[in-house]
């Protein structure tokens, strides 16, 4: 443990101790990278005879995603008693006599990985159609979830028209956020507007952040055995992780296979299967261009963060320069009517 | 000084991400020099081109507004866009410049939404135009 985290460390298990009733010693404590939204740390304490490891996870002084933890607190304990796979939630603390700023507690999911660079980087195929393939069927799973019977509807508000609610929403965020003229996103926003979807047959919760990076899996069998980072979930249309999902920003510089790991076409197709749902083209072709926009839209925010916030974490910069870059890329390739589809595939 | 900002920034780089990421001791610390490291790659990048592309931007600004004063004159903006093509950048620092190019990339949002509806052609010049401005900014690094 690096001695600066020391402090941190006995406000933690000061906190377990007393919420446990029982005496706690620390083991470990490291902070994980990647966690653009929270600061997150690995603990291990000594409680009662046994080692438990456990994630705790802090806001942060400014956020690459302004998010609501009680509403994502609350998103793991539902999807959790659904016995959906994630971390299982232990404590959410608001209180900031304890680390400052609330943070949550949630078990750890141990031997598992984040980073499929080693799967994608397989000479053989198989681990990755594995994978890919527990990705999107866990994904379809979540689109057939019954959202009155997870819960979801007591704490989440529930859209009349969940394309027009998103849309408006990011493309407020783009508007207070952005620090220079837009003309990408502004034209990207102006296409949405004009090519609306009908309201969504069937609504769904969505993850909001369903990608490659934001789940735990097990790299001998390629099992995904938690879904991570729930603070964008909303209720809305299940086309919408869908198309997040396969975005070609989370397979860059690959195009041919989504995440990396298989054919847009197979990923759709698991989703079809897990969720019992055919893909209405027409639609998912908005929500397609909409994931391209809602990250857009995330990273002129962070770089908003970035120069006018506390908090000087690198992947905001890295959101504002090299992201930004790449989104603006793929939206000129999606929607140019004369586009080459370099970046992206031809829409449907 | 010295006179290659953008060779000493990707040297800099690979420092950091060869000879000083492996020394730290933390995963997270280990991330963030990478992340520094790719940064540090695309200012090297960004500093050489930036206020070539920023001047290539606002000639073909200036070029697209000529055009449409002269097919569109009665087009919502022209005033704006007549104003920017007989302007120019304070300076030559990068904020000056930024700030001349911001006025044309306003004046270029209303012009895209006019001919979107009232002039498709053009429309799609403006689309070129994007597509050439995101190519020329375009970061070639491996973000890890």
């Amino acid at each position: 443990m690096h001695p600066s985290l020391k402090p941190l460390g006995d406000r933690i298990i000061a906190y377990l101790a007393e919420r446990w009733s029982l005496p706690v010693a620390l083991a470990t404590l490291e902070q994980i990278p990647g966690g653009a939204s929270r600061e997150t740390y690995r603990v291990r304490v000594s409680v009662a005879g046994e080692t438990r490891g456990l994630i705790v996870r802090r806001d942060p002084k400014t956020s690459l995603i302004d998010t609501e933890r009680a509403l994502e607190y609350q998103t793991y304990e539902a999807v959790h008693g659904a016995g959906y796979p994630v971390p299982e939630p232990l404590f959410l603390e608001e209180d900031p006599r304890f680390l400052e700023r609330p943070f949550s507690v949630m078990a750890e999911i141990p031997g598992c990985e984040t980073q499929v660079a080693g799967v994608r980087a397989d000479a053989t195929e198989d681990r990755r159609e594995r994978l890919g393939a527990n990705m999107w069927m866990l994904l379809g799973e979540l689109a057939a979830l019954d959202i009155d019977a997870l819960g979801v509807t007591r704490f989440m508000p529930v859209p009349q028209h969940a394309a027009a609610r998103e849309l408006e929403y990011w493309a407020r965020v783009i508007e207070t956020d952005a620090q220079h003229p837009q003309p990408v996103a502004m034209a990207t926003i102006r296409w949405l507007r004009e090519h609306l979807p009908p309201p969504s047959k069937r609504l769904a919760l969505v993850h909001g952040d369903y990608r490659t990076g934001n789940f735990l899996f097990t790299p001998d069998d390629c099992v995904i055995r938690g879904v991570l980072d729930w603070e964008m979930a909303h209720i809305g249309d299940p086309l919408e992780d869908l198309a997040w999902s396969l975005d070609p920003l989370w397979c860059w510089p690959e195009r041919e296979r989504a995440g990396g790991l298989v054919s847009r076409e197979a990923a759709i197709r698991f989703w079809e299967q897990a969720s019992g749902f055919t893909v209405d083209r027409a639609a998912f072709r908005w929500w397609q261009v909409f994931a391209s926009l809602k990250a857009l839209a995330i990273w002129i925010s962070s770089t908003e963060d970035f120069l006018n916030g506390e908090t000087k974490e690198p992947i905001l910069a890295m959101a504002g320069w090299i992201m930004t870059d790449r989104q603006n890329r793929i939206l000129v390739d999606r929607l140019h009517p004369a586009s080459a589809h370099v970046y992206t595939e031809p829409l449907a | 000084m010295i006179p290659k900002p953008a060779q000493a920034l990707a040297d800099l780089a690979l420092k950091l991400a060869t000879g000083i990421a492996p020394e730290t001791a933390s995963a997270y610390a280990q991330a963030n020099t990478g992340m520094i490291s790719a940064l540090l790659l695309a200012l090297a990048q960004d500093s050489e081109r930036a206020a070539a592309n920023r001047l290539d931007d606002i000639a073909d600004m200036k070029h697209l507004f000529s055009d449409a004063a002269r097919l569109f004159p009665s087009a919502a903006g022209a005033d704006a866009r007549a104003a920017f093509c007989a302007d120019a950048p304070a300076g030559y620092r990068i904020s000056e410049l930024d700030a001349f190019h911001a006025r044309g990339m306003v004046a270029l949002i209303d012009l895209h939404a006019w001919s979107e509806r009232h002039a498709p052609p053009l429309a799609q010049r403006i689309w070129d135009f994007l597509r050439a401005h995101t190519e020329r900014n375009r970061f070639d690094v491996a973000a890890p």
